[in-house]
């Protein structure tokens, strides 16, 4: 059932295994998240026959493996050992046995060979059913999961669950909380995001990966769901507008966009920052007291959303761009020293 | 000014479904919950300055459809603007969805000779093969038109769905066909894409972000060839964005208000030009600023403010 598919060698990917049933969903969420798929088109995915392995580059550089359903821990093709997180899809309706088992038997592997591995059960499609059903049914399978690992005497192993779907924000808001236990530079990152808050007078900023809007760090203060939401949704039509108006004949003109690597007419880090940033303002409520939604790009993979109020974005917009400079400057310095320590 | 627009078509079709996407800003997925329409739902939607769309959402049963056309006739297809009727794309009784159009067309032409006649193809987004099916059922309802008298110029027949931007496409060109200073509106946008150095200028109605008029309308020539190289889907793309945002953004009780944008591509700025309408600036100009737009925007407010007389 293994296999290989191309992935560019070279630096070290953080390593996620994408376990389940059949049709429980995880190609589903791998294509949600990393390849733009609109939700409604996975009704037409096609049954995973072998390990496809996904290269997905944001702060820091990712592997997805989404795995067929019949996937054991011998016919992985790898140890769990190169692994950091498992994140195990089960439909929330499949109250059977089967899935169950199955994770327990990889947890089990996994705290013999891999004790820091990261476990996340995702209980998925959890928009099918009515509020009651759900948390019962998400009840039931976390008893069972504890159950079966208390059985097998392996209850060192934590693991956390999360409803999800791939119709509504809890699949972003899941695999984001995920993603923050891979970065290991997440507290410099959310420094940076402190600072920015406290500066800006802004109540919420979040670091979002600007094509799977995964959130990759925010500021101390609590999350909201309805603000990330609305985050979420102001990401996806900004990512919507831009090819819309694009015109070939006069893009040459404004192509000034950061690349990944420094080009060769360009090599210098000095230059680098008097490039062109995409940005982007919503303003909210057309009195004064309103709030602005503003976006910065900050690397070529990464957006800065910020909460700011408009009396802010509109009186003192200097100020607000300085902390923004600073902020880039730190975040693409993080970015810089993982990409070294990875070899890249 | 008031437009009458009957919305007609077999029950479960997705008329109302449609009226509360555009007209209420109602997300598609919230229409599963909507019940059967029962005789005809009334909606006033005011629209450009003196433009009041009335809109007759009729239910589809064949019990409220015998009463249109018999004991209501008269009160029902009298002072019509534009009848819109609604087809399933995957209706099983085409049969019964023609025959009653049939009848409507002949009430049409007993009270309101002169309404224009649009043609929706619906639930798009279940058809497997969507151009063919669509060219299919078009033809065919042209030639169904043609034996009924009605021939082909005279009806417009567009493919729709609720899930993406088609729907804005269709409800645009027939809001278009109602507004009476378009071709003004349009001159005065171009005048105003020259000023801001722009390459396009869009106008769109408040509520409902449907296109009132742009810069560049397809029959005068654009100010530059530069927009006729742009997506052809863009207008009703932005529409559908839009909406969408303000819906997410009332999720949160906030309301949208204006937005600004320094895109790779391009730069843009949405924001209010009169109290119904919103004017979206599309400029690739690399020198110009934002702020200068919005300068332009509120100079021009005036203007435009006359041009729909509501000064
Ligand atoms: N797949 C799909 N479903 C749609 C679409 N538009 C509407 N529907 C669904 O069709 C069903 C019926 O929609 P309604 O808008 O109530 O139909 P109606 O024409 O107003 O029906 P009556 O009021 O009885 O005449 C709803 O469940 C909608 O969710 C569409 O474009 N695609
Ligand atoms: N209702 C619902 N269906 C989903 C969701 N995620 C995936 N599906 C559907 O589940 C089916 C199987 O998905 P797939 O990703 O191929 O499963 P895999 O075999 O685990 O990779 C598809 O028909 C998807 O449309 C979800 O969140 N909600
Ligand atoms: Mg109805």
């Amino acid at each position: 059932t293994t296999s290989t598919t191309s992935v560019p060698k070279g630096i070290a990917r953080t390593k996620i295994l994408l376990l389940g049933q059949r049709r429980s969903g995880k190609t589903s969420i791998k294509e949600v998240l990393f390849n733009a798929l609109p939700p409604k088109q996975t009704f037409y995915l096609e049954t995973t026959m072998r390990v496809i392995k996904h290269a997905y580059d944001t702060v820091i550089p990712l592997e997805i493996w989404d795995c067929p359903g019949n996937v054991t821990v011998e016919t992985l093709g790898a140890p769990l050992s190169r692994f950091s997180a498992l994140i195990f899809v089960i439909d929330i309706r499949d109250l059977y046995k089967q899935p169950i088992s199955k994770l327990v038997e990889f947890i089990i592997a996994a705290s013999r060979d891999n004790p820091q591995l990261l476990v996340e059960v995702f209980v998925h499609k959890a928009e099918k059913l009515q509020e009651d059903d759900k948390i019962e049914n998400f009840r039931q399978i976390q008893e069972r999961v504890q159950d079966s690992l208390m059985e097998r005497e392996c209850e060192q192993m934590p693991c956390n669950f999360h409803l999800t779907s791939v119709y509504d924000h809890s699949l972003h808001e899941a695999f984001s909380k995920v993603l923050h236990k891979l970065i290991h530079s997440l507290p410099f990152l959310e420094d940076l995001l402190n600072v920015f808050c406290a500066n800006s007078q802004s109540p919420k900023a979040f670091l979002f990966d600007a094509a799977s809007r995964l959130y990759v760090a925010t500021d101390a203060s609590p999350v909201d769901s309805a603000t990330h939401n609305l985050c979420c949704d102001y990401l996806s039509m900004l990512n919507a507008f831009g090819p819309l108006y694009r015109s070939s004949t006069s893009s040459a003109t404004r192509l000034r966009i950061p690349s990944v690597e420094p080009s060769p007419d360009n090599p210098s880090p000095q230059e680098t920052k008097h490039r062109f940033y995409p940005s982007a303002a919503a303003s909210l409520h057309p009195s004064a007291p309103g709030t602005t939604l503003t976006y910065h790009l900050i690397t070529p993979h990464l957006a800065l959303l910020a909460l700011v109020p408009t009396g802010v974005y509109e009186g003192r917009r200097g100020l607000l761009e300085y902390n923004v400079v600073f902020f880039r400057e730190g975040v693409q310095e993080i970015c810089a020293v993982e990409q070294e320590a990875r070899g890249g | 000014m008031k437009k009458k627009v009957l919305l007609m078509g077999a029950s479960g079709s997705g008329k109302t479904s449609m009226r509360s996407l555009i007209f209420s800003n109602n997300p598609a997925s919230l229409t599963a919950r909507l019940g059967a329409t029962i005789d005809v739902e009334q909606n006033h939607v005011r629209f450009l300055g003196d433009l009041i769309l009335n809109l007759w959402d009729c239910g589809g049963q064949d019990a409220f459809m015998d009463s249109y056309l018999t004991t209501q006739r008269s009160t029902i297809f009298q002072h019509v603007g534009v009848l819109i009727y609604v087809f399933d794309v995957e209706t099983n009784e085409m049969h019964k969805d023609l025959e009653y159009y049939r009848d409507c067309l002949d009430g049409l032409r007993q009270f309101s000779p002169d309404a224009a006649v649009f043609l929706l193809v619906h639930k798009m987004d279940l058809a497997h093969d969507k151009d063919a099916t669509f060219e299919r059922k078009k033809k065919e309802l042209h030639e169904h038109s043609e034996k009924l008298g009605q021939p082909t110029p005279s009806v417009t027949v567009f493919g729709t769905s609720i899930y993406d931007e088609s729907l804005y496409r269709a409800w645009s060109s027939i809001v278009h066909t109602l507004i009476p200073n378009a071709a003004v509106l349009s001159k005065h946008l171009t005048i105003f894409a020259e000023a801001c150095s722009a390459t396009e200028v869009i106008l769109f109605e408040r509520t409902t972000f449907l296109v009132i008029a742009t810069s560049s309308s397809p029959t005068s020539p654009s100010p530059g060839a530069a927009s006729q190289e742009l997506e052809a889907t863009r207008y009703e793309r932005t529409s559908e964005l839009i909406k969408a945002f303000k819906h997410s953004c009332s999720r949160v009780r906030e309301e949208f208000h204006s937005l600004e944008m320094e895109l790779p591509e391009f730069s843009a700025v949405l924001d209010e030009m009169t109290k119904n309408t919103y004017v979206l600036i599309i400029v690739h100009d690399p020198t110009i600023e934002t702020a200068a737009l919005k300068l332009n925007i509120r100079m021009a407010r005036r203007k435009f403010e006359e041009l729909q007389g509501l000064t």
